[in-house]
C-alpha cells in the first residue's frame, strides 16, 4: 500500500483542491504541501518495491521513482507560479490530478491499466485549457485535445487488448496491424508530426502554465508509458521480428524529429518555438527507441525527461514576458529575469553541454549514426534547426536591447527558471545518478526484447 | 444476440438523434445491453462498478445538455458513420477476430461463451465511436462518439483472462472523466455560441 501512498495523496488532494479552488490563498500552500508529501513518500520508499492495490500489481522501479521525482519537482514549480504569479483556480485541482495518475502510471505493471490512467491523465488538463471563452479559440483548442485523446487512447487500449488474446497460431499480418495501431495511437497522444494540430491549436490559445503542464509533464509521462507498455506487454519479441514495425517508428521519429525543428525554427512566437521544440526532441526520442539499442533506450528516456523540466521552465517564461510586455510583442526589456530564464530553458532543450540535455542527445545521435548514416545526419539536422529556432528567439528578445537591469517586480519565472537551470546543471556535471536508473531499465527492456 | 442487436440499434439511435438528452439515454441503453453481452464473464461487484460508470457518464450528459432542445443535427454525418461503423466491423471481424473457438455456435438469448458476439459488439462501437469523433464538429458529437468507443474497449477488456476489478475500477472512471470533460466542454461551447 506504501508504494501507492503518493499518487492516492495526490488524488485525495485534487478532491480537495477542487472544492477549495476559489480560495487561492488556500489552496496554492495547500496543493504545494500535497506534492512536497508526494515528494517525500515516493523517495522513502525503497527501490524495487512491489505491492498490490485490488488486484493491480504495482512496483517501483529506478526509473519510475526518477520520473516521478523530476514529475513532482516540475509540479511543484508550476503550482508555485500560478499561485504567485498567474492566479487561475482550475489549475490546482488539475495540476493534482495530473501528479496522480502520472505517478500511477509510474507504478503499475498491468499495460492496459497504465493506458487507462494515462488516458485520464491526458483528459483532466481539458478543465485548465479553457479560459476566457469569449475571447480565444481555448475551447476549439481543448476539443480538439479532447479528440485526440479519446481517439488514440481507446484504440491504444483496444489494440492491446486485442493483442494481449491472439492466440499463438494467430498470422504474422494481424499482429503488425495491431502495433501498427498502438503506435499510430501514441504518436496521437504524442501530436508526433503529422498528429499535431492540437497540439499546434493549444500552444496558440491556452495559458501558459496549462501549457507547461501538459507539456512539462504529460507528454514525458506519455513517452515513459509508450516505452514501459512495450516492455510488460510481452510485444517486443514479435516487434524485433517484423522489421515494419521499427520502420514505422523510425519514420514518425524522424518526420517529427525534423519536421518540429523546421516549424520551431520559423515559430512566430516563443510559445510555439517551445512546443515544436518538444515535437521535435520527441520525435528524436522515437528514433532512440526504435534502433532496439541500449544507448538508444538510456538517450531517448533522458531526453524526454530534461526536455520537460526544461519546457516547463521556458513556457512560464514565455506567459511572464507575453503578460509584461503585452500589447506589444514579448521584449527583455519588461522582464529581464524571465527572458535570461527563457534563453537558458533553450540551452537545456537542444541538449547543450554542460547541461543535463547533453547526455541524452549525445546517446541518441551517436546510435542514430551507427543504425543508418541517413538517419544520423537527419537528427543533427534537426538539432542544428533547433539551435536556429533559439537563436531567433534570443535576437526577439534582446535586439532591442536592454536599458536597465533591473529585476521585475514579481520575477516568479525568473526565478523558476534559474532554479531549473542550475539542476540541469547539477545533473548534468554529475550525470551518474541521473542516468543510472534509466540504464537499469534499458537493461529490462533489452530482457524483454530477447528473452532467454 | 439480441442483446447485440440492441447495442447496434441503440448506437444508431444515439447517432441520429438530434437532440443531446436523447443521444445519453440511447447510450444508457448501449451500455445495458454491453453489460448483459458480457455479463457471464464478469462477477456483479465489476458488473456494478462497469454499470455505475456507464450511468454516471450519461447522467453528465443529460445534465450537461441543460435542455431538452439542445443537440447537434448529425446530417450526412449519420449516414457516413453508418456505412463506415458497418464496413470496419466486417472487416475488423475478419483479420482481427481472437476468439478461440472455430466453430461460431451464438446462441440468441444467454450467455456466449466463446465470445463473438461481445467482440463484434465492440468492433462496432469502436469503429462508430471513430466514425463519429473524427466527423464530429462540436463537443456533443466528440462525448458521444469517445463514449460509445470507451465502451467497446471495456467489452474488449472484459474478454481478457486477467483479474478484471482493478482494470474495470479503471475504465469506469476513464468513462465517467470522459463525460466529465465532454460536459464541460459542452457547456463552454455553448457559452461562446449564444455570445
Amino acid at each position: 500500500m506504501t508504494i501507492a501512498a503518493a499518487p492516492l495523496v495526490l488524488a485525495v488532494a485534487g478532491c480537495g483542491a477542487f472544492v477549495l479552488r476559489k480560495r487561492l490563498n488556500i489552496v496554492g500552500p495547500f496543493s504545494l504541501m500535497a506534492i512536497a508529501i508526494a515528494f517525500a513518500l515516493v523517495v522513502v520508499n525503497p527501490p524495487d518495491a512491489t505491492g498490490t492495490l485490488l488486484d493491480l500489481e504495482l512496483r517501483a522501479t529506478g526509473l519510475g521513482r526518477l520520473a516521478s521525482a523530476v514529475i513532482l519537482a516540475t509540479l511543484f514549480l508550476l503550482v508555485l507560479d500560478v499561485w504567485l504569479d498567474e492566479p487561475a483556480y482550475n489549475f490546482f485541482p488539475t495540476a493534482l490530478a495530473v501528479g496522480a495518475t502520472s505517478l500511477g502510471v509510474l507504478v503499475l505493471t498491468a499495460p492496459l491499466a497504465i493506458f487507462g490512467v494515462l488516458m485520464l491523465g491526458l483528459l483532466v488538463p481539458v478543465g485548465s485549457f479553457t479560459f476566457q471563452v469569449h475571447r480565444n479559440r481555448s475551447v476549439e483548442a481543448a476539443t480538439r485535445h479532447f479528440g485526440f485523446v479519446a481517439l488514440g487512447g481507446c484504440l491504444g487500449i483496444a489494440a492491446l487488448a486485442l493483442a494481449a488474446s491472439l492466440p499463438h497460431e494467430q498470422p504474422a499480418n494481424t499482429f503488425v496491424l495491431l502495433v501498427v495501431v498502438l503506435v499510430v495511437a501514441f504518436a496521437l497522444l504524442l501530436a508526433a508530426i503529422p498528429f499535431h494540430t492540437h497540439a499546434a491549436l493549444l500552444a496558440g490559445e491556452v495559458p501558459p502554465s496549462a501549457l507547461a503542464l501538459y507539456f512539462g509533464v504529460l507528454v514525458p509521462t506519455t513517452f515513459i508509458a509508450f516505452v514501459e507498455i512495450l516492455t510488460l506487454s510481452g510485444l517486443l519479441p514479435a516487434i524485433v521480428q517484423v522489421v515494419k514495425v521499427q520502420d514505422l517508428l523510425h519514420g514518425i521519429g524522424l518526420t517529427s524529429a525534423v519536421g518540429g525543428a523546421f516549424l520551431a525554427s520559423g515559430a512566430p512566437d516563443l510559445r510555439r518555438l517551445v512546443t515544436y521544440s518538444v515535437i521535435s526532441n520527441l520525435g528524436a526520442a522515437l528514433v532512440g527507441i526504435a534502433t532496439l539499442s541500449g544507448p538508444g533506450i538510456i538517450g531517448a528516456l533522458a531526453s524526454v525527461i530534461v526536455t520537460g523540466a526544461s519546457a516547463s521552465g521556458q513556457l512560464l517564461a514565455a506567459g511572464t514576458l507575453e503578460r509584461r510586455s503585452a500589447p506589444e510583442r514579448p521584449t527583455a526589456r519588461k522582464a529581464p529575469l524571465a527572458a535570461l530564464a527563457f534563453v537558458v530553458g533553450g540551452f537545456a532543450l537542444i541538449g547543450a553541454p554542460p547541461l543535463l540535455g547533453f547526455p541524452g542527445r549525445f546517446f541518441m545521435e551517436l546510435i542514430a549514426y551507427q543504425f543508418a548514416p541517413l538517419t544520423g545526419a537527419a537528427l543533427v539536422l534537426a538539432t542544428l534547426l533547433l539551435i536556429v529556432g533559439q537563436l531567433r528567439a534570443v535576437l526577439a528578445l534582446f535586439g532591442s536591447g536592454v536599458e536597465r537591469w533591473a529585476l521585475e517586480p514579481r520575477p516568479v519565472a525568473g526565478i523558476i527558471g534559474a532554479v531549473i537551470f542550475v539542476a540541469l546543471l547539477i545533473g548534468g556535471i554529475q550525470p551518474d545518478g541521473f542516468l543510472r536508473p534509466i540504464a537499469s531499465f534499458a537493461d529490462e527492456f533489452l530482457r524483454a526484447l530477447r528473452p532467454l | 444476440m439480441i442483446a447485440l442487436g440492441i447495442v447496434a440499434l441503440a448506437t444508431l439511435a444515439a447517432n441520429g438523434s438530434r437532440q443531446l438528452r436523447y443521444s445519453a439515454v440511447a447510450l444508457l441503453g448501449v451500455s445495458l445491453a454491453a453489460n448483459v453481452v458480457t455479463a457471464g464473464q464478469l462477477s456483479v461487484t465489476q458488473l456494478a462498478v462497469e454499470g455505475c460508470g456507464a450511468l454516471v457518464a450519461c447522467g453528465i450528459l443529460y445534465v450537461a445538455a441543460r435542455d431538452r432542445t439542445y443537440g447537434e443535427d448529425p446530417g450526412w454525418r449519420l449516414w457516413l458513420a453508418t456505412i463506415v461503423a458497418a464496413a470496419a466491423t466486417a472487416a475488423c471481424f475478419a483479420t482481427l477476430r481472437t476468439a478461440s473457438s472455430e466453430t461460431v455456435t451464438v446462441p440468441l438469448i444467454g450467455e456466449d461463451p466463446s465470445g463473438v458476439t461481445a467482440q463484434v459488439a465492440a468492433f462496432w462501437l469502436i469503429s462508430s465511436g471513430v466514425a463519429i469523433l473524427v466527423t464530429a464538429q462540436t463537443p456533443v458529437r466528440g462525448s458521444l462518439g469517445a463514449l460509445l468507443m470507451i465502451t467497446g474497449v471495456e467489452l474488449l477488456v472484459r474478454l481478457l483472462t486477467v483479474p478484471q476489478l482493478g482494470l474495470s475500477l479503471v475504465f469506469g472512471w476513464v468513462e465517467v472523466v470522459i463525460a466529465l470533460a465532454g460536459g464541460f466542454l459542452i457547456v463552454n461551447e455553448r457559452v461562446v455560441r449564444e455570445n
